[in-house]
């Protein structure tokens, strides 16, 4: 069974369609790239992925579950197992690095103050952000801010993780640290949804793709079958030649 | 017709964020350290600058009554006409109204701020609800707080006309307040102390409303603030006309 199965997904703006007919499906531990132009509303389905905004018609299934009509309450349970990771880290700028980390866990665990203590200690040792610890998320850099929010995503270890241009801006070593952690994630079995505009990192870590053009899906397939198909919609575009 | 549209549409987004909060303050968890927070940078915070208001407004009253009234022969009306000023209308109607600039257009910046850089989407995400972090505390918080503020407002404003009466127009403080305490009836008293819970509602709803819907960015985060400290200061000013006879008509219900 699919863990997200998106049917018929249409979304409009201010009466202009984004979306008309986007339908995909992610399975258990794959991790699917989601790519397309600027503007053409990977990160509208995205966020659609765990009800941040809501479809004009099409069904969302997260294990099963149809949670396009779901009210804000409902989605809770959802988005303890599917986790967003922002581009830009959306840190709590009032708060401390650990402060951060500290929210999910005291938010959906029984854990006690030392066991968060531990596992904040833990997650930033994996993240190479031990200095960070009692930092605000002002003295960070952009790298550094996206790894504590990608830290902060799966800190309670969620099954999905949706990730929104997660190296968007970021130098070759950071790319290459999140990257790894997307890797890493991936290896413990966590299903991904990875909206990019970079190719590298996107035929580094993803095992299929989606090309989302003119509100619906154009192309689809493994890596392996986009590198068979050169003149293929997916090749074009990462060639940068207009789909 | 457009200026009428945004009017419905401010109040309508506002009555039903009012209810989502209502229907969710039944909900655990509730976070009563982020209420003490929000208590503190509403109430503490706010008072020095009520109390220079309400002081100067007791202060510049009774100067005003005192030399008007002084080439009538009325001066001995002045600690009648002072008090019962500010306790029914100037304390609980400036105090909101230096409570909307100071803090509503606090709260509509901060949460704009934060729906700009997407923390609030960030509070969603996480499986938390930003009525319950964001919009229940500052709401319980200006509710709180607000009548405790006008309480000091209202002493403090009858201390400053008293400092006056005795200052510039030689009334003993002894007499003005005994004048006061003759003229001020429990009445009087709860019909200005409880304005203040309606002013403290439209206050926190209406800035948390504008912060949830900024529009335009960075530049929408200032269009929203000033719109937030404008809207709020009407329903306080246009409000009190109606709660002034809500007031009265069970007052006279009453006696």
């Amino acid at each position: 069974m699919a863990v997200i199965d998106v049917k018929n997904f249409a979304k409009s703006f201010d009466g202009k369609p984004v979306h008309k007919n986007v339908s995909f499906q992610v399975k258990e531990g794959e991790c699917l790239g989601l790519l397309g132009g600027s503007g053409v509303g990977k990160s509208v389905v995205l966020r659609s992925l765990i009800g941040l905004e809501k479809p004009d018609s099409g069904e969302i299934f997260i294990e099963g579950e149809e949670i396009s009509n779901f009210s804000e309450h409902q989605l809770i349970p959802i988005r303890t197992k599917v986790a967003y990771v922002f581009q830009n880290g959306a840190l709590f700028d009032s708060m401390s690095v650990f402060e951060n980390l500290a929210y999910p866990l005291r938010e959906h665990t029984k854990l006690n103050e030392s066991e968060i203590k531990n596992r904040i200690h833990e997650q930033l040792t994996e993240f190479g952000l031990e200095d960070a610890e009692f930092k605000s998320p002002s003295q960070l850099s952009g790298g550094m801010q996206k790894r504590v929010g990608l830290a902060r995503s799966i800190i309670i270890r969620p099954k999905v993780v949706l990730y929104d241009e997660p190296t968007a801006g970021l130098d070759p070593y950071n790319t290459v640290k999140i990257q790894e952690m997307i890797l890493r994630m991936k290896d413990k079995g966590v299903t991904s949804v990875f909206v990019t505009h970079d190719m590298p990192s996107a035929f580094n870590v993803c095992d299929r793709m989606v090309l989302l053009l003119n509100g619906a899906v154009a192309a689809e397939g493994t890596v392996e079958e986009l590198n068979k198909d050169p003149d293929g919609l997916l090749q074009r575009f990462v060639r940068g030649e207009r789909a | 017709m457009n200026s009428y549209l945004s009017f419905l549409q401010v109040f309508g987004g506002a009555s039903l964020l009012l209810y989502q909060s209502f229907h969710e303050s039944f909900r655990r968890p509730l976070y009563f350290k982020l209420i003490l927070e929000q208590i503190y940078m509403v109430g503490v915070k706010s008072l020095p600058l009520v109390l220079i208001t309400a002081l100067s407004t007791g202060m510049v009253m009774a100067l005003q009554f005192g030399l008007g009234l002084e080439k009538f022969g009325g001066k001995l009306y002045v600690p009648k006409i002072v008090s019962l000023s500010i306790i029914r209308e100037m304390g609980p109607v400036f105090t909101s109204l230096m409570l909307a600039a100071r803090v509503g257009a606090g709260i509509t910046s901060e949460i704009g701020s934060m729906m700009v850089t997407q923390q609030i989407d960030a509070i969603r995400a996480l499986g938390t609800s930003p009525i319950k972090k964001i919009v229940i505390p500052r709401i319980l918080a200006c509710l709180i707080a607000l009548p405790l503020l006008c309480a000091f407002a209202n002493a403090i404003g009858v201390y400053g006309g008293m400092y006056v009466g005795y200052n510039d127009l030689g009334l003993d403080p002894q007499f003005y307040m005994q004048k006061v305490f003759q003229t001020i009836t429990l009445a009087d008293y709860m019909s200005g102390f409880g304005k203040t819970f309606f002013f403290a509602l439209f206050i926190a709803v209406i800035s948390c409303y504008f912060g949830l819907n900024i529009k335009g960015g960075t530049k929408g985060v200032g269009t929203a603030t000033t719109k937030s400290v404008v809207t709020a200061s009407i329903f306080i000013l246009v409000g009190d006309y109606f709660l002034t006879k809500f007031f009265w008509i069970i007052e006279q219900w009453l006696s």
